[in-house]
């Protein structure tokens, strides 16, 4: 099986080692997750009381748990589609396919690796959040499920990313539409309620709206597990249609290149 | 051991078909290193990423040691040593160590087996004074002989290696093939290449494609003796369909190199054995088909003159 040394090689090696070899974008990556916060910081200062009609106690706090999670899954999306783009151009991705564990080893690592990075990043926006004294009041069990359930709907949606990927090569509508429409549709950075009704419809199709809204209950309300359970139950409706749906799309796709041989760029 | 039973594989793109392979036969034993020869496009790659079951035929059958590539191609890739063209195939920030241990890692290695399989393997291909630089400041040779070293990292029965020694100097190359001779003494190899001089050296069988029909195959032996002696020509002005038998030009001569029972007008210069080159020149077609129809007929002689 030798799942340390694939931790090792994807986590470390491939991940880490890389990452970290391109020091300029390192920097520009960790002030990436670092700047919104205080944009938003101070856009909430500035309007006040204003958003408390809306049913926000604070802003802050708010905000706070939207960015430390929206890179879940909108940066575990691109990240992965990019990197089966560039194995595809650099021809590593024939020696994926031959791997042990083939492509869903790939995949599935390489989303680990996605979610390391979202974490550390995760990690330092929730610490500058208790800088900025937001009353953190956390349910362990509670946040660990819909943090769970959050991770593997990403999973689901990477899936169907990458495979749009090994289809179409570029323009990938998947990946456009998460990098592009999450700040905007899934109650990021301002609750999904003050949208026109026919694009909060929409945004109630994002799994990461419910995470977001479930992970405000139980990382600043303290809800258990009984509190949140209408919205486990819609995440848990996401991850049975995504799970299966993503797997059976990604490995047609491969499939798919395999006869048309298109793996590496033809 | 390698079988291949009357593989097929037609492209389409864009409404054209491309026929790449057509019903291509022929069997490899243990220990047997073979060369697979052909112009541009005559459907090597296809071929070598069929049996890597990276590609999969439309017709016809393939079993690596016995197990056929599409219905298990999952047991067939242990079973494989793959060496692929592109030699950006490996993470250029990374040291040669380094991504040999990521391959093996995601072969299936444990870290430990990683570290000391990678070592041993750096040795082997005289590359472990390198092992620490990053990949991108390797030699095309060194990058070559790296990705020898992943192809063996499970110890494969098989290795499959497409144009391997591309871009090598002389002096590498030569002591890759005396480590592919070591290595192909207990496994199958097939090559494919477009250096004769060196599928001579290395090669005990030849398979020779065209337009992506296997047209000859047999060992270097075998072959020469087929096409038995050339004879150097001088001539005037060759037929269209000499052309690619030209080996030397001055201002009123051509000089063909045929053999020896075809027809050609002129002044016989001398006589020589066939060399695999030969047997190539005589059996294939001219060029690739592509770039036949881009130079135009008669173009040839503009050049020549
Ligand atoms: N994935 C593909 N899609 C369409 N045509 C292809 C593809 N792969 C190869 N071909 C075509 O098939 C023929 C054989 O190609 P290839 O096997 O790469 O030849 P070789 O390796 O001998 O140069 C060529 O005409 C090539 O253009
Ligand atoms: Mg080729």
């Amino acid at each position: 099986m030798g799942v340390l040394s694939k931790l090792y090689a994807y986590i470390y090696l491939r991940g880490f080692r890389i990452w970290s070899s391109y020091k300029t974008q390192m920097v520009l990556n960790v002030l990436s997750w670092i700047l919104p916060v205080f944009t938003y910081y101070f856009v909430g200062t500035s309007l006040g009381g204003e958003l408390e009609s809306f049913g926000i106690s604070s802003y802050t706090a708010f905000v706070v748990i939207g960015l430390a999670f929206q890179g879940y899954v909108s940066s575990t999306i691109t990240t992965i589609s990019q990197r089966l783009r560039n194995e595809q151009l650099y021809g590593t991705i024939e020696y994926y396919v031959l791997s042990e564990g083939g492509v869903l080893s790939f995949l599935i690592y390489s989303a680990l690796w996605g979610f390391t990075i979202n974490s550390v990043n995760a990690g330092v926006i929730l610490g500058i959040g208790e800088l900025l004294h937001v009353d953190f009041h956390v349910n362990v069990l509670s946040t660990l499920i819909v943090f769970a359930l959050l991770l593997s709907s990403a999973l689901g949606l990477s899936m169907i990313s990458a495979g749009f990927t090994m289809l179409v090569k570029q323009g990938n509508p998947i990946s456009f539409f998460f990098s592009t429409f999450t700040t905007l549709m899934s109650g990021t950075v301002f609750p999904v309620t003050v949208l026109p009704s026919w694009i909060k419809d929409i945004s109630l199709a994002i799994p990461l709206t419910w995470a977001l809204e479930g992970l405000r209950f139980t990382m600043l309300e303290g809800y258990g597990i009984g509190g949140v359970l209408g919205i486990v139950e819609v995440l848990l409706l996401f991850n049975a249609v995504l799970l299966p749906l993503g797997g059976w799309f990604y490995l047609y796709s491969f499939n798919r290149s395999r006869r048309k041989g298109t793996l590496s760029e033809y | 051991m390698i079988e291949v039973d009357k593989i097929s594989k037609t492209f389409r793109v864009k409404g054209k078909e491309i026929r790449a392979l057509d019903k291509i036969s022929f069997q490899l034993g243990k220990g047997e290193i073979c060369g697979l020869v052909g112009h541009n496009g005559a459907g090597k790659t296809t071929l070598i990423k069929i049996l890597s079951t990276l590609i999969v035929p439309d017709a016809g059958e393939a079993r690596v040691e016995n197990h056929d590539v599409v219905k298990e191609a999952n047991f067939v890739r242990k079973l494989l040593g793959v060496m692929t063209v592109s030699e950006r195939a490996f993470y250029y920030r990374l040291t040669g160590m380094e991504n040999l241990m990521f391959f093996a890692s995601i072969r299936g290695l444990s870290l430990s087996e990683a570290r000391s399989r990678a070592k041993e393997l750096l040795e082997m291909v005289g590359l472990l004074e390198w092992k620490d630089i990053p990949y991108m400041k390797y030699s095309t040779g060194m990058a070559r002989k790296l990705a020898l070293a992943r192809a063996l990292i499970t110890d494969p029965p098989v290795i499959l290696m497409d144009e391997p020694t591309l871009g090598m100097d002389p002096i590498s190359s030569r002591e890759f093939r005396r480590l592919v001779e070591s290595l192909g003494r207990n496994r199958t190899v097939l090559m494919t290449s477009h250096n004769m001089v060196e599928v001579e050296d290395l090669a005990d069988r030849v398979v020779i494609l065209n337009r992506g029909k296997l047209i000859a195959s047999g060992s270097p032996r075998e072959l020469k003796e087929r096409v038995g002696t050339m004879k150097l020509v001088r001539t005037k002005m060759p037929d269209s369909r000499l052309r690619k038998y030209i080996v030397g030009l001055s201002d009123q001569y051509f000089i063909l190199r045929v053999p020896e029972n075809m027809n050609v007008e002129g002044d016989e210069v001398s006589r020589e054995p066939a060399t695999l080159e030969d047997v190539f020149v005589s059996l294939t077609d001219e060029v690739d088909s592509t770039t036949n129809r881009s130079r135009g007929g008669g173009g040839w002689r503009r050049w020549a003159s």
